[in-house]
């Protein structure tokens, strides 16, 4: 095989996204750093500073960033805590025929257009709306949720719980019945072996399902627009008006890269968090080679099971 | 296996919000399909059942406009995509190298950066190159659409492809070879029917991604070829009427037919429920 015909195969791919991805963020970047010298033009970079990164953490812009950062959080929590059970119930308890069925009703919603079932919430939602008028109808006052920031997180939650359930699943369908049932023979109750084989094991894909949610919600546009009203504002929606109303295209820049700094800074947060919670359960965990110790014969030996399972 | 007939009470507990999860997921779905039939001015607002608004499709030039620049923007990005994708993916499983780090991180950057930055920077990047540039394809509607919904799907087939071939045994292509098949014989005979179905499934799931595309669309389309997705976001706007919830169904029947078709060529491949699962979450 010749050398260098990975790199030749290669290369379409890497120019297209060089061409088109890499140098126009690139240049979005360096717009940041600009200004917008007067109303007829959209950016300048005679003055390089870093003064449109001063004026988005006024409190004015920076305000929504934080709006976005409780939305993000809450909305990734929300939807790993009603997607995990769901994932569960598909991966275990559920009857192998019936998975594939199952699966395809979760990816019904994914696939079907972001901004249509969107809009679907809207006429739900809407004072005059179907929910509204159900309500009224049993003696409830009308719905006043649309245009709040509880409906933009209820939007985002139905969004993008689908990208959660997915992950969740592949992970717990990977965690084999009979290291369950192992678990459980050895006098294991339900929730030990949950939390000890099922959960460590799972754990790639529950890292997988947050991040797949949390990332492109941090950025999302569509749902703040439809439902969020004045009061439901995301940084989405700030950037998106920098460049096509304000036509401040320096000042929306230093949006977007802010929000890509959030975004990469609340992950690792995260991701240390993680690491650091799972500390004390991975020595415990830990695989003892050699002589073995009372305490350490006592302990499940996650890294060798996830070698077997994996083989 | 716990026997069917005494289900304990958490396997019950479990299946009963598994079912309550999946109407929460349908819930709009169902109100947008119903409101199709909603024969009224206002898309809120039902005045009575019938067929009316289906006939938008036909009756208005701009929402069927709208709908044929979709479905020709989704069929070149897919073809674009899976193209530049395919190879990288192939050149990825079958010849890997230090380079591949490069490709790798790459890929994993386009599919993390949110969709309104990529849509932020194609906008001054389009006029740069179309206006002040002066290369005039830049300027076409179609054109500018392709590009912004190509660049996702492009490390979405990338990533198919690849994980298919590193999953088959590159000994068939070794044997083909020693078999003096030249290498455009082994790649036609062997290895493309090998990666056959990740490249089909991956052309499906670029073109329902492009369908399906809004801010990218939103940011780098020209008046005269503007696609469904933002048809549906001006008409936000201006007030929302049932033929959007009708053209929105007709496109939803689409879509599906599209993914139903994926389904059926990866389980033809072999996968398993939660390899579709994977695949068509994104890999």
């Amino acid at each position: 095989m010749r050398k260098h015909s990975g790199i030749l195969l290669a290369l379409p791919a890497w120019l297209w996204l060089v061409c088109f991805f890499v140098v126009p963020v690139a240049i979005v970047v360096v717009f940041s750093f600009g200004e917008k010298p007067d109303i007829f033009s959209t950016h300048s970079l005679e003055h390089l500073s870093f003064d449109r990164y001063a004026e988005v953490f006024t409190p004015a812009f920076f305000t929504t960033f934080l709006n976005t950062l409780w939305i993000g959080l809450a909305g990734t929590a929300i939807c790993l805590v009603i997607g995990m059970p769901v994932a569960y119930w598909m991966a275990v308890k559920v009857r192998p025929e019936r998975r594939g069925l199952l699966v395809a009703l979760v990816m019904v919603p994914f696939w079907t257009n972001f901004l249509v079932r969107t809009i679907g919430w809207q006429i739900l939602l809407a004072p005059e709306g179907w929910l509204s008028t159900l309500a009224q109808g049993i003696g409830l006052p009308a719905f006043e949720i649309l245009n709040t920031r509880q409906a933009v997180l209820l939007g985002v939650v139905y969004n993008y719980l689908p990208l959660m359930i997915l992950p969740l699943f592949v992970a717990f369908d990977r965690v084999s019945g009979p290291l369950r049932e192992a678990s459980a023979d050895l006098g294991a109750p339900k929730w030990t072996t949950f939390f000890r084989i099922t959960l460590p094991l799972a754990q790639p894909g529950i890292i997988a399902g947050v991040l797949l949610v949390y990332i492109p919600l941090m950025g999302d546009y569509i749902t703040a627009t439809v439902l969020g009203g004045a009061k439901g504002n995301m940084v989405g929606q700030l950037v998106a008006g920098q460049f096509q109303t304000a036509l401040n295209w320096s000042l929306g820049s230093a949006m977007a890269v802010v929000l890509i700094g959030i975004i990469l800074v609340s992950v690792a947060i995260g991701a240390g968090i993680v690491w650091l919670v799972t500390l004390p359960a991975r020595n415990r965990n830990r695989l003892v080679l050699g002589p073995a110790e009372p305490a350490a014969a006592r302990s499940v030996t996650v890294p060798a099971v996830v070698e077997g399972a994996g083989a | 296996m716990s026997r069917p007939s005494t289900r304990s009470l958490s396997d019950r507990a479990f299946g009963v919000w598994g079912v309550l999860v999946l109407i929460f997921l349908f819930l709009p779905i169902a109100v947008v399909i119903a409101s199709s039939f909603n024969v009224g001015r206002l898309l809120v607002s039902w005045d009575h059942f019938g067929f009316d608004s289906f006939l938008a499709l036909f009756l208005k030039p701009a929402v069927r406009d709208a709908v044929l620049v979709s479905v020709w923007t989704g069929l070149i990005a897919a073809l674009v995509a899976t193209l530049l994708g395919a190879l990288a993916g192939l050149a990825m499983a079958r010849h890997p190298g230090r380079w591949q780090l490069w490709l790798l991180g790459l890929l994993l950057l386009v599919s993390v950066t949110p969709e309104i930055v990529d849509a932020v920077s194609l906008l001054p990047w389009m006029v740069t190159l179309g206006q002040d540039a002066g290369i005039a394809v830049f300027n076409d509607g179609i054109v500018r659409l392709v590009i912004g919904h190509s660049l996702f799907s492009v490390a979405v087939v990338a990533y198919l492809v690849r994980a298919r071939l590193v999953g088959l045994d590159a000994k068939l292509e070794e044997a083909s070879a020693d078999l003096y098949a030249t290498p455009v014989t082994t790649f036609r005979r062997v290895t493309l029917p090998l990666a056959m179905p990740a490249v089909l499934a991956g052309f499906l799931l670029s073109f329902t991604l492009s369908l399906d595309n809004t801010v990218i669309a939103a940011f780098v389309s020209v008046s005269g070829s503007t696609p469904w997705p933002v048809y549906v976001l001006s008409a936000l706007r201006s007030g929302l009427r049932p033929e959007i919830a009708a053209v929105s169904t007709i496109m939803l029947v689409l879509t599906l037919a599209a993914l139903a078709l994926v389904a059926y060529v990866l389980k033809r491949a072999g996968d398993s429920a939660a390899d579709i699962a994977r695949t068509m979450s994104g890999g």
